[in-house]
């Protein structure tokens, strides 16, 4: 019994890598995805209020917009990007960043998120 | 070795603290004034906070503010223990001068007490031609801030990040002192402080950027190791100038020193803006240089009590003109520059027009007659030119104690006259500080984006959405003959002061139960690049609704809700949002910025946020059926390029 609830304790406290598959939505000549990008090398890490390590330059879902295709597809705010289509997100400027997740050829993103545990991430949904 | 030395020093200071606090409780017992104690007191666990604020955070602009607040009290202790120390010395002459016999009760007449008030502070700045145009390279930045002192009353005002784009330095704070004499001197201090060092145990860059200037050469190194020297917190340096009454603890971080001061008194008091002179510390070599112009410009307005408060009051009898035998009679209020005359006692505090008013002014003559044959009591005789005619009111009291009263308030009113001179020839008009907004505080401390709800209801259609269901409500309730409370404000609101406007802080202080929900405020956070004021008109309400109608603030706007509104107002919402002021250019219908909350955000990187970039795919909210019109293209981009280009925004895109 001890043993399962350590193993659902450490299951919940650690760090969460999901694989989510983000299908654009088009509207008008628009192809939107639905949540906001902060973060990039080119950024000030101190100001990123998802980060744990204040000195993590990389890219953050800042905000989901309700009902567009990121909820829908499971994306979270406070989820640090690590992929985009095979393409890192980890050292790239904000930019960048944005352009690879918006080329006007690709209908599909599949992104690869870092996710902390769930209490955390509302407590600083709600900082 | 070394670390004893420091140690032992330590030591040292610590316990001539503690005897300097024995002397000083010492002294306060002895003058039965516990008032000026807890303020010390006080100051000194303020004092400790900040020293411990200081050494605990990491951020810049934290361990920038800790420092201010760190000198402010500093400075506030000074000022608390000489004013002990003069009172304790007055006490001593005064009880020598008892002793004497030739010192007789000295009938010196003190004049009132007054409010000066000290606002709009602006500082104008001389960058050379080529750093400002250029604005190229590093961005050498300055914390600055005024310190604001009349006697042992001491007020700070906010800090201000002063860099080459700034052509002034604005302080929005407004400072009243309510208790100063006439003879006050209003010292104003300028400090600065370089916002570059590495005061912290920072980022890489901070300490490569050190490594770097350190080994640049042995006096530029030299400069940084002096900066960062704990030791080098002398009281001098931070502003203490008097002895040294308390030993200051010694502090790591940012120093602010004395960049510039003047000192106002009464002759600089009027009721509009100038420029005076400001004497400048410091030169180019100093790492705190800011290139002042040296000139501060303010507005420093007084209101003397003998103008606000009633110095007299009571029943009086006043001759009636064309028959000597009748007398009325009056209950009399002597205020400011009048003598009011009202029917009876009552009507002062109904606010009812007084039956008829005497002026009191410079030239007035007063003089007390004769004994009249009819009258027991001696009476008083007012005269005053109205145009060219001698005018003379004849007044008399009850009793001869109170002509006697009256005949000494209007010997005080003239002299409190004469000693506050030009600024009891018309009420100076001092604007209060509305209270500011609690958060406003932390926000500053931390980091804006900590204070940040980044809500989905943060939609700029969301928003205008709430507005336009605001508004039928509001339409609702007008048509049902119910006005909300707060309604007259807005009907007040052409006498909104200039003042108000660019401080984050709301000048609508009621309470908006129920109707405007925190997340979606109409308040003005002017911090945000666009001020909110909105206009309509509607046929329930006799006066235009506005808000906060910035007058010279102007901000840019994101177009994007512009557009949304004018949209609301084409389809016209159901007939009852209806827009019908033209908007001038610098106010009305200017639009609530996207990601909002009651707090103070950056400026960029709202527009950033509710407007994606110019390349990309440019994404309307999915909530709202109707897409907003994209602003034009060239400000967007130019916007997203300052944006982009401005170190401290940590931006925000929308994918």
């Amino acid at each position: 019994m001890s043993s399962f609830l350590s193993q659902l304790h450490f299951q919940l406290s650690c760090a969460l890598q999901q694989r989510i598959e983000i299908c654009k939505l088009r509207q008008g000549e628009h192809l939107i995805l639905g949540f906001s990008i902060g973060g990039g090398i080119d950024q000030d890490p101190g100001q990123n209020p998802f980060s744990e390590d204040k000195s993590d330059k990389g890219i953050y879902v800042t905000r989901v917009t309700p009902g567009g295709p990121a909820e829908v597809a499971g994306l979270m705010m406070g989820d640090k990007v690590m992929q985009v289509n095979g393409w890192d997100m980890t050292m790239v400027t904000h930019d960048q960043a944005r352009k690879r997740l918006t080329k006007k050829n690709e209908d599909i993103v599949r992104l690869l998120v870092t996710r902390k545990s769930l209490e955390q991430a509302v407590r600083h949904s709600m900082m | 070795m070394p670390m004893d030395r420091y140690a032992d020093m330590e030591d040292k200071l610590r316990i001539l603290e503690d005897l300097n606090m024995m002397y000083i409780r010492q002294i306060a017992l002895s003058l039965q004034d516990s008032n000026i104690q807890k303020k010390i007191d006080h100051e000194i666990r303020m004092r400790d906070g900040a020293c411990k604020l200081l050494a605990a955070c990491s951020q810049r602009e934290q361990a920038l503010e800790a420092s201010k607040s760190l000198l402010t009290c500093n400075t506030r202790i000074m000022a608390y223990m000489s004013e002990l120390q003069r009172m304790k010395e007055a006490q001593v002459m005064q009880r020598v001068a008892l002793r004497s016999s030739d010192a007789g009760p000295t009938d010196d007449r003190l004049p009132c007490k007054g409010k000066v008030a000290i606002s709009d502070l602006r500082i104008p700045l001389m960058w050379k031609d080529t750093e400002y145009f250029k604005n190229k390279g590093e961005l050498h930045r300055c914390a600055v801030f005024c310190l604001l002192q009349v006697g042992a009353e001491i007020h700070d005002t906010d800090m201000v990040i002063v860099d080459r784009t700034l052509t002034d330095i604005c302080f929005d704070n407004t400072i009243v002192f309510s208790e100063a004499s006439p003879g006050f001197e209003l010292r104003v201090e300028l400090y600065s402080c370089c916002s570059e060092e590495d005061y912290s145990t920072g980022s890489t860059p901070r300490k490569l950027a050190s490594k770097l200037s350190s080994s640049l050469g042995r006096s530029a190194g030299k400069k940084l190791r002096v900066a960062m020297d704990p030791g080098a917190c002398s009281p001098i340096s931070n502003g203490g100038g008097a002895t040294l009454l308390l030993p200051l603890p010694t502090v790591v971080g940012p120093k602010y020193h004395l960049l510039a001061h003047t000192t106002l008194s009464l002759s600089h008091v009027q009721d509009s803006f100038r420029t005076h002179d400001l004497s400048i510390s410091g030169n180019e070599e100093c790492s705190h240089w800011v290139p002042l112009y040296g000139n501060v410009c303010c507005r420093l307005a007084a209101q003397p009590h003998c103008m606000t408060q009633q110095m007299m009051s009571g029943c009086l009898k006043v001759k009636q003109f064309g028959d000597p035998q009748s007398w009325t009679n009056v209950y009399g209020v002597l205020k400011g520059t009048n003598l009011f005359c009202y029917h009876r006692q009552e009507d002062v505090e109904a606010n009812i027009e007084p039956a008829f008013t005497i002026s009191i002014n410079k030239k007035t003559r007063i003089r007390a007659s004769e004994k009249d044959l009819h009258n027991k009591a001696q009476s008083i005789c007012i005269s005053n030119h109205y145009g060219g005619e001698e005018v003379t009111h004849t007044l008399s009291a009850d009793s001869r104690e109170d002509t006697h009263r009256w005949m000494e308030a209007f010997w005080q009113q003239f002299y409190d006259m004469s000693q506050w001179k030009q600024c009891c020839d018309d009420l100076m008009k001092i604007e209060l500080p509305s209270p500011r907004k609690p958060t406003l505080v932390t926000s500053k401390q931390g980091s804006l984006y900590h204070e940040m709800v980044i809500d989905t209801s943060d939609d700029i259609s969301t928003v205008t959405d709430i507005l336009a269901r605001r508004m039928q409500e509001l339409e609702l309730r007008s048509q049902l003959g119910t006005s909300p409370p707060w309604m007259s404000l807005f009907q007040d609101s052409p006498g909104c002061p200039r003042t108000h406007n660019r401080l984050p802080h709301s000048p609508l202080r009621c309470p908006r139960p129920g109707l405007l929900s925190s997340e979606a405020s109409l308040t003005s956070d002017s911090d945000s690049p666009c001020s909110t004021s909105l206009c309509s008109r509607h046929s329930g309400w006799a006066e235009p609704l506005s808000l906060s109608s910035p007058s010279s603030h102007f901000r840019p706007r994101t177009l994007s809700l512009d557009a949304k509104l004018s949209t609301l107002r084409g389809r016209g919402c159901g007939g009852v949002l209806q827009c019908s002021c033209q908007p001038p250019s610098s106010s009305s219908l200017a639009p609530i910025p996207a990601q909002r909350v009651p707090q103070a955000t950056l400026s960029c990187s709202n527009s950033t946020s509710s407007n994606s970039s110019s390349e990309g795919s440019h994404s309307p909210e999915l909530s709202d059926g109707t897409p907003f019109s994209h602003p034009s293209s060239a400000r967007q981009s130019l916007r997203n390029l300052r944006a982009k280009l401005d170190p401290r925004n940590w931006l925000q895109s929308q994918v």
